[in-house]
């Protein structure tokens, strides 16, 4: 007999879903509204009974705590997505009740992939997850590049699918287990197959060099998805690609953690050199976003100096910057449409103070300058990794983030140092404001008060 | 622990800043806008004089200490203290704000307010810097002085702000993020951020050149040492007078406190061992820019290149790694501070009524600003290091101390001496003497506020000149301290 108990969380996001099928055709709004007490319901839920829940389960104690953590974080960050989206997506005539379904099925998705224990159990979350995904940048049918995005994205998807299952038949074949623990006495071919499997993970975190995807799939597909492919997906994928590491000891097999350092280094250069020559502000974000997935991989490597504490915070700051850009993106519009390069940004300093002084302070954040928190982040990662001793990772890292420091002054230039040149359009979006001032809050903040945000990191990994 | 002055000192131009922000500008004139900033600025430099009076000279050690838990997972603290080093750059950077404001409230027309709040926050930053004594918070402090100091120049810089305003901050920004690892590799190691703490700590010798080094990245590019110094001409150039004050007058110095109060008392063995090297480097510094300098056309230029020379006098007078060679240095430090602001000061007043810089464009200025020749001519001189000013004792001391380790090294400052006299002289020649141009007629001689921010720093000059004693008392102990 199977104990459902430990699958309270999925099962409950699939009664969402239901609902959500039968009841959101008549009224998108209550759908919104609906699924937004649902996820705080869950967060709530997650929050006070989240280690009960999985307490039955053989998972170790700070195993336990990263699902909850990373599942409260999931939960939170879809209530502020399906807050957000309600906007955006009016404004391109989208506002489809289908798009909050979407993101049910790709969190559903995500929750699967992050506590499954089986590599076929995580390859349905991962399969769940991506559909949605495809799905979501090919949103704007009538938009040529979106259906393009969304082509790109499926074909090279199945791609890494197709990859992530022959490599799990490898390993199936040669230890004759689909377990992610206890992996032992494997031989050459399960080191193959985990490598395969390695790189379709690599993939859907768009680390380099599996990248190729990212910034066309970000370019196309509506904006409010891209802020989905940037955030909520990722997240998930890179903590299963963190279990992964982790669990099967990958620091100790040697050819994969040359990989794993390769791909760390490919990504960290290839994305500051990409975003470079960037002129459209979702390419730039895309390939500074492969610049960041390099920082995480080095904090999933560096694990050993303070657990898991360090990636969770590189990565909530990062969700939260994110978030934060994004939120002024969609808030800002040009007369004939979408704004899109970042030459239309020249100015917003006279014409929005709220938005510019949040955009300056994203990517200062980003670029890791102090005393913003992205600053932090950056200095635990690099702790951690100095600590484990890969002193040569540490030093393309921060010589990456002054070439990175470029281009996000590009911006902060921009708009603080150009002059107007066409107004850009208040969207006037209230919880799109709020959750940019709230976010740039956080990251200003932090630095006088950082309790709160390393408790809640702290507390649930003891 | 009494009252938390230092937090006050940081605190006060921060909140200052938000309340400026917080208030509507559509409703405040520019000048209302000046005034409170001069207030705040005027306040926080009273609040500074509090240091040096209250401050016990007797006592070994930093004081005012304030000790509060930041990350305590990582034994990261908000540990600030001063000691004797600390004070006066404290009250050079309290003393130059508000003169920054002051000069700036005709100069600076569109954005003011963005202007005094950008000024706050790096007062605020840069006292941060001067008052930490744990190695994360410095590093904090000294990165977060880079954004107003970028915001400042790229707003309401030259023609070519874009170009300078990125050098410098990316130039900064390279060196400081080696400084970031070596840091964190310190802390790794001493299992603390404690300034003192890592003082006594002996680390691998290999390692300790590498890390020496490290820091050296970052300090070097801020003094600014010979082969990373390009940055500065162009940073000075186009920033606005007010922004080549500060610039001039306290960011440079970060550096060579940097060197002071970390390099030499955590790499003792490095010190030593790359003192060939930096004597070189500076040595460069001191007679290559100097005939650069010679050579300019535009007047701020000039000045940036012989501020180049006389941080390099800095610089030899540190690593001499004798009492009076670091006296010196530092002394040579502040002095650079008062003078080299006043110069670029000097030159602000007459870009703002003639709108040009270059050299060729002024002649016998003498004839309409009599008052203005004046007080030129007592930064001139004091630039020179005629006795009886303040740049004389530096330069004197660093001289003095080069003889214990080396004739070829006091050879060498000493052209320095000879060479900075030569382009300063011939800078106030071509300005004030020779035929009146006719487009120069017109110019109006210095206004009572630029009296009067040129009478202080010209009386500071003449003071400490005459009575070097008086920044002597404060400082010899705390250097005697980190001397090996």
């Amino acid at each position: 007999m199977i104990n459902l108990y430990q699958f309270i969380p999925e099962i409950f996001i699939l009664s969402l879903i239901l609902i959500t099928l039968c009841f959101g055709l008549f009224n998108k709004d209550r759908a919104i509204s609906l699924n937004t007490l649902g996820f705080i319901l869950l967060s709530i839920l997650l929050l006070n009974y989240g280690k009960d829940i999985y307490s039955s389960t053989q998972f170790s104690l700070n195993t336990i705590n990263l699902f909850v953590l990373s599942k409260i974080i999931l939960s939170i960050g879809s209530i502020v997505f399906i807050l957000l989206l309600k906007r955006p997506l009016k404004n391109e005539n989208l506002y489809r009740y289908e798009y909050v379904l979407f993101i049910l099925f790709a969190i559903l998705g995500s929750f699967v992939l992050i506590s499954s224990n089986n590599f076929l159990t995580a390859f349905i979350g991962l399969e769940l997850q991506s559909l949605s995904l495809y799905l979501m940048a090919a949103f704007n049918t009538k938009n040529l590049s979106s259906n393009e995005a969304g082509i790109k994205y499926f074909s090279l998807g199945a791609l890494s699918s197709g990859f992530l299952l022959f490599g799990i038949s490898m390993i199936y074949y040669d230890t004759g287990s689909f377990s992610i623990q206890n992996l032992n006495n494997f031989t050459a071919i399960s080191e193959i197959g985990l490598s395969l499997v390695l790189i379709s993970l690599f993939f859907k975190v768009s680390a380099a060099p599996f990248h190729i995807w990212t910034p066309d799939v970000y370019e196309g597909s509506p904006t409010i998805s891209t802020l989905f492919f940037a955030t909520l997906p990722k997240f998930a994928s890179l903590i299963f690609l963190f279990r992964v590491y982790q669990e099967l000891n990958i620091s100790d097999i040697k050819s994969l953690n040359y990989i794993f350092q390769m791909v760390c280094a490919i990504s960290l250069l290839v994305g500051v050199y990409g975003a470079i020559t960037q002129k459209v502000i979702k390419r730039l974000l895309a390939f500074s976003s492969i610049n960041h997935i390099g920082f995480m991989l080095l904090g999933i490597m560096s694990y050993q100096f303070m657990s898991e504490g360090t990636l969770f915070f590189y990565l909530i700051i990062y969700l939260i910057t994110t978030f934060g850009i994004f939120a002024v993106l969609l808030n800002l519009r040009t007369v004939d449409g979408e704004f899109t390069k970042i030459s239309q940004l020249n100015g917003l300093r006279f014409t929005s103070n709220s938005k510019s002084i949040s955009m300056l302070v994203f990517f200062f954040s980003l670029a890791g300058i102090p005393p913003f928190a992205g600053f932090f982040a950056k200095f635990f990662i690099l702790s951690a990794s100095i600590n484990d001793g890969f002193i040569f990772l540490s030093i393309i890292a921060v010589l990456s983030s002054v070439i990175a420091a470029f281009y996000y002054l590009t911006i902060i230039k921009n708009m603080f140092f150009n002059k107007l040149e066409i107004e850009l359009l208040d969207d006037n979006n209230k919880t799109g404001k709020v959750i940019f001032i709230a976010s740039g809050l956080i990251i200003t903040l932090f630095f006088i008060y950082p309790d709160p945000l390393i408790n809640l990191v702290d507390n649930l990994f003891k | 622990m009494s009252f938390p002055i230092l937090s006050l000192l940081i605190l006060t131009p921060i909140i200052g800043a938000l309340t400026l922000s917080l208030s509507s500008s559509t409703q405040l004139k520019n000048k209302t806008i000046f005034l409170s900033g001069l207030w705040i600025t005027t306040g926080e430099f009273l609040l500074s004089l509090l240091l040096p009076i209250f401050y016990d000279k007797s006592k070994n050690g930093y004081q005012f200490i304030e000790f509060h838990t930041w990350f305590d997972k990582f034994d990261i603290n908000y540990y600030v203290g001063v000691d004797g080093v600390s004070i006066p750059l404290i009250l050079l950077t309290t003393f130059l704000v508000p003169i920054c404001l002051l000069c700036s409230i005709n100069s600076i027309q569109n954005r003011a307010k963005e202007f005094v709040i950008y000024f706050l926050l790096l007062e605020s930053f840069i006292i941060g810097v001067f008052v930490s004594i744990d190695l994360v918070i410095f590093y904090v402090f000294f990165e977060a002085v880079l954004i107003p100091m970028f915001l400042i120049i790229g707003i309401w810089g030259g023609e070519n702000r874009l170009y300078a305003t990125f050098k410098f901050f990316l130039y900064t920004l390279a060196g400081s993020v080696l400084m970031l690892l070596a840091i964190i590799y310190i802390i790794s190691k001493v299992k603390s951020g404690n300034i003192e703490l890592i003082s006594d700590f002996t680390f691998d010798r290999q390692i300790e050149l590498v890390l020496f080094l490290c820091f050296f990245a970052s300090f070097a590019v801020k003094v600014p040492m010979f082969p990373f110094h390009t940055w500065l001409p162009d940073a000075h150039v186009q920033a606005p007078t007010s922004g080549s004050v500060i610039l001039a007058g306290v960011l440079l110095k970060l550096g060579a406190y940097g060197f002071i109060r970390l390099s030499l008392p955590f790499f003792e063995y490095a010190s030593i061992y790359f003192q060939p090297m930096i004597f070189a480097l500076s040595c460069v510094a001191i007679v290559y820019t100097s005939i650069v300098a010679l050579r300019q056309l535009d007047m701020k230029k000039m000045i940036a290149y012989s501020s180049v020379a006389h941080m390099g006098f800095v610089t030899i007078g540190i690593f001499t790694l004798t009492q009076d060679g670091i006296n010196g240095a530092y002394f040579q430090m502040i002095s650079h501070g008062i003078v080299s602001a006043a110069l670029f000061l000097i030159v602000g007043v007459v870009y703002e009524r003639h709108h040009t810089r270059m050299i060729s464009d002024y002649s016998g200025v003498t004839n309409v600003m009599p008052k203005y020749s004046f007080f030129f001519m007592v930064f001139m001189l004091s630039s020179v290091g005629l006795p009886g000013t303040s740049g004389f004792v530096g330069e004197f001391l660093v001289i003095m101390s080069t003889i214990s380790v080396s004739v070829y090294l006091t050879f060498f400052t000493a052209i320095g001496v000879v060479l900075g006299a030569s382009y300063m002289l011939l800078l106030y020649k071509n300005i004030n003497f020779g035929d009146l141009k006719s487009d120069i007629k017109q110019l109006a001689d210095l206004t009572n506020i630029e009296i009067f921010y040129f009478s202080c720093l010209a009386f500071l000059t003449i003071l400490l000149g005459i009575y070097p004693k008086l920044l002597f008392e404060m400082i010899n102990k705390s250097i005697s301290l980190s001397i090996i």
